[in-house]
């Protein structure tokens, strides 16, 4: 890093309230313009933790720095103008203008009387402008929307024009738009303003893609900090949440949610991604799922083993070997019926065409999407032979036959 | 000032005020009754619908008033110790000063056990709550005493209960005017970490208010206002709770810097025509001041309430 300093480090710290620690000898440093977000499940300390950082709780034990100097040695106005706070407390409505609201963030800056000055009437409308609320500058606090109200909140702290923000669950009740709304605004204030912002989230989802660190809170411990490229690998979302039906796909960026399995078993002939809606559809449903043959390289295989399917597979380019092609015919035998998703074939894997083929001749009931399959599955009635042209009506279908 | 139990015209008053002395008896009633008890009236109107104001921003709570914190028990504690009890024995006449004393005593102890409280508690619903404890306490005793003393004493008591702005003198006034003034210029210096209070403690924090200092200050603000008034007026009934509503919705604004003046020009306004009613409807006899303030308060508060409500 360039800056010798970073804008806030922990050293050791123990956070809680009344000397009863919540979160033990913590040890973290947060540097200029980065988006720092803290994860973990509800009750771990996230607030408390973020409170502290703030000055707004005094640490049972252990000291925070601000740009290099402990946060006791500094005056409140000085820190004001350093770092900014949005909490999860619902500001009671008063009679207040958004922009009186928002101009409230500048006062570190204003005179005795509190009186705006151009600067300062600036910095507000600026502030509004960069939470895309110049419009709402003349409404009454109390007559906005969460979002609404979220974005005023944003657009108070950053009319401080501190170095760090520290927000408390921003996106909690909020729909999707505001939810990327406010998010997005946080990130450019990063990129734009070299803001660092440290926010708890729960989105997982959206964390992993717009932070550039990520801290786990668990247990009254910090179970790992680092870019979410690195911390959110393999089952450790799950582990964090103690998740035991979901699982955080970190390719795929989100997190699938398993069935429980109990509505019989069902083999899906898939490949290059036309199975990964189907998967997601027959695990909501409670189908117990076996696959393949599946290249590993294939979004299918990223899907279907993220929802706890069996998955028969194969490695990347090479064709289907005659051992797999066998666990899968195993498979499809203890299998109630075969969904064949209608997938390209080619030389690689012809076999998955013969698995299909192979299904009928077991005299398992194949659903199909395949529109044509060169004469090779001509044969077979339409009794055993079921065509679909989507995943909607293949669930009709199940939902008739079993 | 021309209206009440003895009906002074327009003319006469003008003459009174402007001319030299003559030494007539309305000349007496005006300087030495109407325009002290004018004065006071506005003063203590003014004084009790500020620190009302600086109390319900301070808790964050609507419904609070300058007496929620145990400042009138306080006072009507050691005002009944002194008409009650053999503490005023020695006189065979209460003598009025006495029982300002005690009032002011008694105010001024409730106040000393706040802040003390206040400097060791740090949420502001705890300090609310330990208030209306020390009121109930106060009012207890008061109860007990009551209880225990003659029934033509307790009339007397009851009245003072009441709170009447008759009776004024010029040193009493002073009084009001410099202490009230230092006050009142004090809460106005505060007005800047007011609105940043209204969007609570936390964030008033996290943008600089010395949070301890500004709830020492705002504490002895408001429990010196309305400590003061009570001294001398009795506890005057709803308008700290209520001219501090009316203000805001007057005004259509939160912020302190202009609530606290207008609070003041209601306040006075509102409680010396309360005051001017009081005297006057049924004269010679006086409705104690705190029924007329709650009688024309409550309304209007009302009324305020719903036709914000409906235009939002």
């Amino acid at each position: 890093m360039k800056n010798a300093h970073p804008v806030l480090e922990i050293q050791n710290l123990s956070v809680g309230y009344k000397n009863i620690p919540v979160l033990n000898s913590v040890n973290l440093s947060f540097q200029k313009g980065l988006f720092v977000s803290i994860l973990g499940p509800n009750g771990a300390g996230k607030t408390t933790l973020l409170k502290t950082l703030a000055g707004l709780l005094v640490p049972v034990s252990g000291v925070v720095l601000v740009n290099g100097k402990y946060i006791t040695d500094y005056k409140r106005s000085e820190l004001a103008g350093i770092i900014a706070v949005v909490l999860t407390e619902k500001v009671s409505p008063e009679i207040f203008s958004v922009f009186e609201f928002v101009a409230q963030g500048r006062y570190p800056y204003t005179d005795f009387f509190g009186r705006l000055q151009t600067k300062d009437l600036n910095v507000v409308s600026s502030a509004l402008d960069m939470v895309n609320a110049t419009a709402l500058a003349n409404r009454q606090l109390g007559g906005l929307s969460d979002g609404e109200r979220q974005k005023v909140y944003i657009a108070r702290a950053l009319a401080q024009e501190p170095e760090v923000i520290i927000l408390d669950e921003p996106t909690m009740h909020l729909d999707l738009k505001h939810r990327m709304d406010v998010m997005n605004i946080l990130r450019r204030m990063c990129q734009e303003k070299e803001i660092t912002i440290i926010a708890s989230l729960h989105d997982v989802d959206i964390a992993s893609k717009i932070s550039d660190c990520v801290i786990l809170v668990k247990n009254k411990n910090i179970t790992g900090w680092g870019p979410p490229e690195k911390m959110l690998i393999g089952n450790a979302v799950a582990n964090l949440y103690d998740f035991d039906d979901a699982y955080f796909n970190p390719a795929l960026g989100s997190i699938e949610i398993r069935g429980n399995g109990q509505r019989g078993k069902v083999f899906v002939a898939a490949g290059m991604g036309t199975g990964a809606v189907l998967y997601r559809l027959l695990a909501k449903k409670g189908f117990q799922i076996s696959t393949g043959v599946l290249h590993t390289n294939d979004l299918d295989y990223y899907v279907a083993g993220s929802l706890g399917a069996e998955c028969v597979a194969q490695s990347p380019m090479e064709p289907v070997s005659g051992d797999l092609f066998n666990i899968a015919a195993a498979l499809i035998r203890q299998s109630n019926f075969i969904i064949d998703t209608g997938f390209i074939t080619g030389g690689l894997n012809q076999r998955n065409m013969e698995l299909v083929k192979y299904a009928l001749e077991q005299n398992k009931k194949v659903i199909t999407m395949r529109r044509q399959s060169n004469g090779l599955l001509d044969a077979f009635t339409s009794e055993c032979l079921i065509k679909c042209s989507d995943e909607t009506e293949i669930l009709e279908k199940i939902e008739l036959l079993f | 000032m021309t209206s009440g139990s003895m009906n002074i015209s327009l003319s006469d008053f003008f003459n009174i005020i402007f001319k030299d002395s003559t030494g007539t008896i309305e000349e007496f009633i005006v300087w030495k009754i109407r325009i002290p008890r004018a004065l006071a009236s506005i003063l203590g109107g003014a004084y009790l619908a500020v620190a009302g104001l600086l109390l319900q921003v301070f808790f964050r709570n609507p419904i609070v008033g300058p007496f929620i914190l145990g400042i009138s028990s306080g006072a009507t504690l050691a005002v009944s110790l002194v008409m009650l009890t053999a503490l005023g024995l020695g006189m065979p006449r209460l003598n009025p000063f006495l029982v300002t004393l005690a009032a002011f005593i008694g105010a001024g102890g409730a106040m000393l056990i706040i802040v003390s409280i206040a400097s060791k508690v740090k949420s502001g619903v705890t300090l609310l709550i330990a208030g209306l404890m020390i009121g109930y306490l106060c009012h207890a005793v008061t109860s007990i005493i009551i209880a225990f003393a003659e029934a033509e004493k307790v009339k007397g008591f009851t009245l003072w209960q009441l709170g009447s702005f008759s009776g004024f003198k010029g040193t009493e006034l002073g009084i009001m005017i410099i202490a009230g003034g230092i006050l009142l210029v004090f809460a106005f210096g505060l007005s800047k970490p007011l609105n940043a209070f209204l969007l609570g403690e936390e964030y008033a924090f996290s943008m600089g208010v010395n949070i301890k200092l500004f709830r020492l200050l705002i504490l002895l603000c408001s429990c010196g206002l309305a400590g003061l008034v009570t001294s001398f007026a009795g506890p005057v009934a709803f308008i700290g709770l209520a001219v501090p509503h009316m203000t805001r919705l007057i005004f259509a604004t939160s912020d302190n810097r202009i609530l606290i003046p207008g609070a003041v020009l209601l306040g006075g306004a509102i409680t010396c025509f309360c005051d001017l009613i009081a005297r006057s409807l049924f004269a010679p006899v006086e409705l104690p001041i705190s029924a007329l303030t709650s009688f024309f308060g409550a309304p209007i508060v009302i009324s305020l309430l719903l036709k914000r409500n409906s235009s939002i």
